[in-house]
């Protein structure tokens, strides 16, 4: 305890230095927290655009639905089921069939997808699915703009088969191009009015899937609808997110080996400085042990005192950042479309502790290694100053 | 002056030996995780390249056009003689043919009937080829489930849902349905080798992995593929190499009129991943850049603190007579020293680390066991130009900083009072 | 091939009243009537255009009233002894090379044959037009120098690819010169031309057919009749399976 006491005293005592070498070493403490919460959010973002372009609060799917067989689309659609989740907000449905686009003579295969124009769920620009001429109106994702070289205002002719096999053809008008990180509405898709596709495939009322909105609680399934929540429906991100877990352990290596450097350095310094004190300390009849633990302690207060200090403009600092997020500033930006890309750190109060926790460790080991030399140093020579 | 500076710094070791050891490791901090975040950051376009657009992808243009459907009919021909001449073109790359095509699986009950059959998507690459890279390209004998590599004549390997789903075991036979490159219908028998596992919904769902050679010879696409991917040799991607690469092939071969010569697409330009490229870049950016301030704010506290605690001599060099100025001179002058020889070891050892972590990587496949993924389990940095200057920002720069702001002391401070502080 | 034979084998066409276009139902029925004979034999190739290469088949076909049909194929030489059978909607491929019998699932039917313009569906359809379609005569145009009807067709049925056809029908011969296929809202979607009649027993033939993708680019699919027989004795056993292994 007084040595506890005694290199507090020390520490505060020494004034701006102490106050500097902790400065730094919390800058430490933020830095790896932050380039972890940056390393996390980037992994949770896939997720998130996933959730906001394509699943919302989870799907239900007719029973047969398969995303991966589409030769099986002609079996998967059925009614829309009133009440399948009680939200304010109502449900997406989306009705997916095969067709055929000639854009310039050439021959695409697609998945037409019809949604309601006014969904307000997910971020697909539905709005912008409003035709003048009696065209039915189109919205693209920049992939597949790119792919079938299509633009906006562009017409192509889509050529599908309704509910009996009849081929049917129409002259679409792309309204709308849609730039988006999830290549599963855009890559081979084209989205059209719902209310058009059931009219086209002679499905009224019909859907192959329904996007439920988010929070509104996991749903029930019946007969013809199974619901997919998020672990089912974000399981491969999940995968990859583990699988990467491991690089950022790594980089989590490296700016830990940091933070010793910035200890390090300053409890060399110390000891070197403060040769006469030792020997004063020894003198005074304190044993070397005592007087290694006393420079130890003064060491790891320093983390202590980081941590601190680090928590009071730290936390203000990323939680803003976790909020507000940080603007990823982009050149490239096709079809006019600004990317206003945003990146929001993720901060798990597991991180913020164990790195707390770890680096306190790592301060004290590093400031007891250079304080073993104390016990080395001869007393008399040492009260005199001499350098060894 | 400098020389006796020198002589002056060796002798003392502890003026000399701590600050350049602490510059130089971080500097050499600074230079691997430089190293190190360019090479892991691009780990998802690693894996990308790896399965599907190489870091260049050759193609005909005709194919390159609706290669979303992979229409092999549009195929490369005499990929033989191209093989021969693109290592000497291009001795940077690695280049391997592929054949992506569809079809239907066909599995036969004992009258050789269709007992079952599912739809499959299929990857064509070297795999007899004694030590063909592609086997570790694409991590096949760690995804491996169950059975074994192909080590025979039309053995092939299934994802292990698709076999399951399939009722097959390795050992059983076969039959790949699908159209030959000049459009003929097309049945071939396989025997299962083996059945590999992905990570991933869309792969695990129906793919098939053939040799070339076999399937040369079900789609009837002798001395064809549908791509060659290059590869850079270090390993990872690297923009400004490809670029040059894909400009010199792109002029050599490229044949505006002729929809059929062959075009070489840059990474960027494939599967959308332009953007990732990107945002993967700007992130690099922003986590090395706050790094390098945070190494700069440490070797200038190091830089602070040695020029703190040395008050005392300045104090006593004041008395004997020396100007503020030399005084203040010759410190700056020590810590240039300094900082520019431990900048240069921090680089040397870092730039060895780096080196060592790009050539021979690190495989972390220990802590991603409950992943079961096929990304490489193999990470590796990769070395930039930045990489070889990077650490000398805060190696020079911030310590200098910190002996100049150290140093200011010297002019605010009453010599007997800098003399004082010998005595503490 | 069933389709083919559908669209072009038309005999003993109704004489034409002078100034009154003939009833279309009734041309259809009498299409109908003289397609379906008890069964045939016929030689063919199929030509189909690619981008960078022409490919062509031969292939022998017997089939016995509208849901049977057996195909072998003769050229090249890689699918020598492929054979194909269909009975009613149920289709049947057999590889020497690999000695398996694949059965093509329904849904399969609705690809493309071999890069062709021609789906497997296409190739099947063989139910009898009258049973499928109105008609009605909507004027006269000349087609490769011959005097023809111009046919409407809409269908009746549900179930079905094409809502609407035109058919351009040879006054004097009985047979159409060209087919027209629409989708539903009316796009023109596949086009078929007929040439090169001639007579065989008391029919008129095509020798060739040339089938078009109107939406997409490419030169089509082009078949030539080189040989056709019909009622002539064919066994009931080569509409089996075990015929496909022989």
């Amino acid at each position: 305890m007084l040595s506890f006491k005694l290199a507090l005293r020390n520490l505060l005592g020494a004034g701006l230095r102490t106050w500097l070498n902790v400065v730094v070493l919390s800058f430490s403490f933020i830095i790896i927290i932050w380039t972890k919460g940056i390393l996390e959010g980037w992994d949770r973002q896939a997720k998130a655009d996933m959730i906001k372009w394509e699943i919302g609060g989870g799907q239900f799917w007719h029973v047969n639905y398969d995303p991966y067989d589409p030769l099986t689309l002609d079996e998967s659609h059925d009614r829309i089921p009133a009440g399948l989740i009680s939200s304010v907000q109502p449900p997406v449905p989306v009705l997916i069939t095969q067709g055929t686009i000639y854009p310039g003579g050439r021959m695409l295969s697609v998945l037409v997808k019809g949604i309601p124009p006014e969904q307000k769920i997910l971020a697909l620009p539905t709005a912008k699915m409003v035709s003048a001429d009696g065209e039915i109106a189109a919205i693209i994702g920049k992939a597949m703009a790119e792919n079938a070289k299509l633009d906006t205002g562009d017409y192509v002719t889509l050529r599908w088969r309704d509910r009996n096999g009849t081929f049917d053809a129409r002259e679409l008008k792309i309204t709308g191009i849609f730039d988006t990180n999830v290549p599963t509405v855009d890559v081979g898709q084209i989205w059209i009015p719902l209310a058009e596709l059931q009219d086209m495939m002679l499905l009224p009322d019909e859907a192959t899937l329904i996007v439920t909105p988010e929070n509104a609680g996991p749903g029930e399934a019946t007969e013809e609808w199974v619901f997919r929540d998020h672990e089912f429906l974000l399981a491969d991100i999940e995968s990859i997110i583990r699988a990467k877990g491991s690089v950022g352990i790594i980089v989590w290596l490296i700016l830990l080996m940091m933070a010793m450097l910035a200890v390090f350095d300053t409890q060399v310094l110390s000891i070197f400085r403060r040769q006469k004190e030792i020997g004063t300390c020894v003198a005074l009849g304190m044993t070397r042990g005592q007087v290694v633990k006393l420079f130890t302690m003064e060491g790891a207060l320093h983390s202590v005192l980081a941590a601190i200090v680090g928590a009071i403009y730290g936390i203000p600092l990323l939680f803003l950042q976790s909020v507000r997020g940080i603007k990823i500033p982009l050149e490239s930006s096709d079809f006019g479309l600004a990317m206003a890309e945003k990146l929001y750190p993720v901060y798990s109060a597991a991180l913020v502790a164990g790195t707390i926790l770890i680096v306190m460790i790592v301060t004290t080991i590093v400031s007891y290694w250079p304080s073993r030399k104390i016990a080395k140093l001869n007393p008399t020579e040492a009260l005199r100053g001499r350098i060894q | 002056m400098i020389k006796f500076l020198f002589s002056g710094l060796i002798r003392d070791k502890h003026r000399s030996l701590i600050p350049f050891l602490v510059t130089a490791t971080g500097v050499m901090l600074t230079v691997v995780f430089h190293a190190w975040m360019t090479g892991v950051l691009g780990n998802s376009i690693e894996f990308n390249a790896r399965f599907s657009t190489g870091h260049v992808k050759i193609m005909t243009r005709a194919y390159a056009e609706n290669m979303s459907q992979t229409p092999n009919d549009l195929a490369i021909l005499g990929t033989d003689t191209l093989m021969n001449v693109l290592p000497q073109l291009f001795p940077e790359m690695l280049f391997a043919e592929r054949i992506y095509f569809g079809g239907i699986v066909d599995i036969p009950d004992k009258n050789g009937e269709t007992r079952a059959q599912g739809p499959a998507m299929g990857i064509g690459i070297d795999l007899l080829s004694e030590n063909s890279p592609e086997i570790e390209r694409l991590n096949l004998a760690s995804s491996l489930k169950n059975g074994q590599l192909p080590v025979n004549k039309n053995e092939v390997l299934l994802s292990n849902k698709f076999a399951e789903k399939l009722e097959l075991s390795p050992g059983d036979t076969l039959t790949l349905v699908s159209t030959t490159m000049y459009g003929e219908f097309t049945l071939h028998n396989f025997t299962l080798a083996g059945t590999v596992e992905f990570g991933n919904t869309a792969l695990d769902r129906g793919t098939v992995i053939a040799d070339l050679r076999d399937l040369r010879e079900a789609l009837n696409m002798d001395a064809a593929a549908g791509e060659i991917l290059g590869f850079l040799k270090t390993g990872t991607y690297d923009v400004v190499q490809t670029t040059a690469v894909t400009n010199r092939f792109n002029a050599r071969f490229l044949v505006e009129e002729d929809e059929f010569s062959l075009v070489m697409k840059n990474l960027p330009e494939l599967n959308n991943m332009g953007f990732l490229v990107e945002y993967s870049d700007k992130i690099k950016g922003i986590l090395v850049a706050v790094f390098i301030f945070a190494m700069s704010l440490i070797l200038w506290n190091a830089g602070l603190l040695g020029g703190l605690r040395r008050y005392g001599e300045f104090g006593m060099r004041l008395a004997i007579g020396e100007e503020k100025s030399h005084v203040y001179l010759t410190m700056i002058i020590e810590s240039s020293i300094i900082g520019f020889f431990g900048s240069l070891a921090g680089t040397a050892t870092g730039l060895a680390i780096a080196l060592y972590l790009q050539n021979q990587g690190l495989d972390l496949g220990f802590m991603m066991k409950n992943a079961s993924i096929m990304m490489p389990s193999v990470f590796r940095a990769q070395i930039t130009p930045a990489t070889w200057y990077i650490g000398f920002i805060p190696g020079v720069i911030s310590a200098q900083i910190g002996t100049m702001l150290a140093g200011m002391g010297i002019y605010k401070r009453q010599t007997s009072q800098l003399f004082k502080e010998l005595e503490a | 091939m069933k389709k083919l034979l559908l669209v072009f084998i038309i005999t003993g066409f109704t004489p034409l009243l002078f100034g009154q276009y003939p009833d279309g139902k009734d041309i259809l029925r009498k299409i109908d009537d003289n397609m379906i004979s008890e069964n045939r034999y016929y030689e063919s190739s199929m030509i189909i255009h690619g981008r960078r290469t022409s490919l062509t088949f031969k292939l022998k076909t017997w089939t016995a009233g509208d849901t049977k049909s057996f195909t072998e194929y003769l050229f090249p030489v890689r699918e020598k002894g492929t054979k194909m059978l269909k009975l009613d909607d149920q289709l049947w491929i057999y590889s020497p090379s690999a000695d398996r019998i694949i059965q093509i699932a329904g849904h399969m039917l609705r690809q493309s044959v071999m890069g062709s313009d021609l789906s497997y569906e296409d190739l099947m359809e063989d139910s009898k037009l009258s049973e499928q379609y109105n008609a009605k005569v909507s004027g006269e145009e000349v087609v490769d120098g011959r005097k023809c009807w111009i046919v409407d067709l809409t269908a009746f049925v549900p179930e079905i690819a094409y809502h609407r056809k035109k058919l351009w029908v040879d006054q004097e011969r009985n047979i159409p010169l060209q087919e027209e296929l629409f989708a539903k809202s009316g796009t023109l979607l596949k086009r078929t031309r007929l040439s090169e009649i001639r007579r065989i027993n008391e029919r008129w033939y095509p020798g060739k057919i040339l089938f078009k993708d109107m939406l997409k680019d490419g030169q089509g699919t082009e078949l030539v009749i080189d040989e056709i027989r019909f009622n002539i004795e064919v066994p009931d056993h080569i509409f089996s399976k075990a015929s496909l292994k022989k």
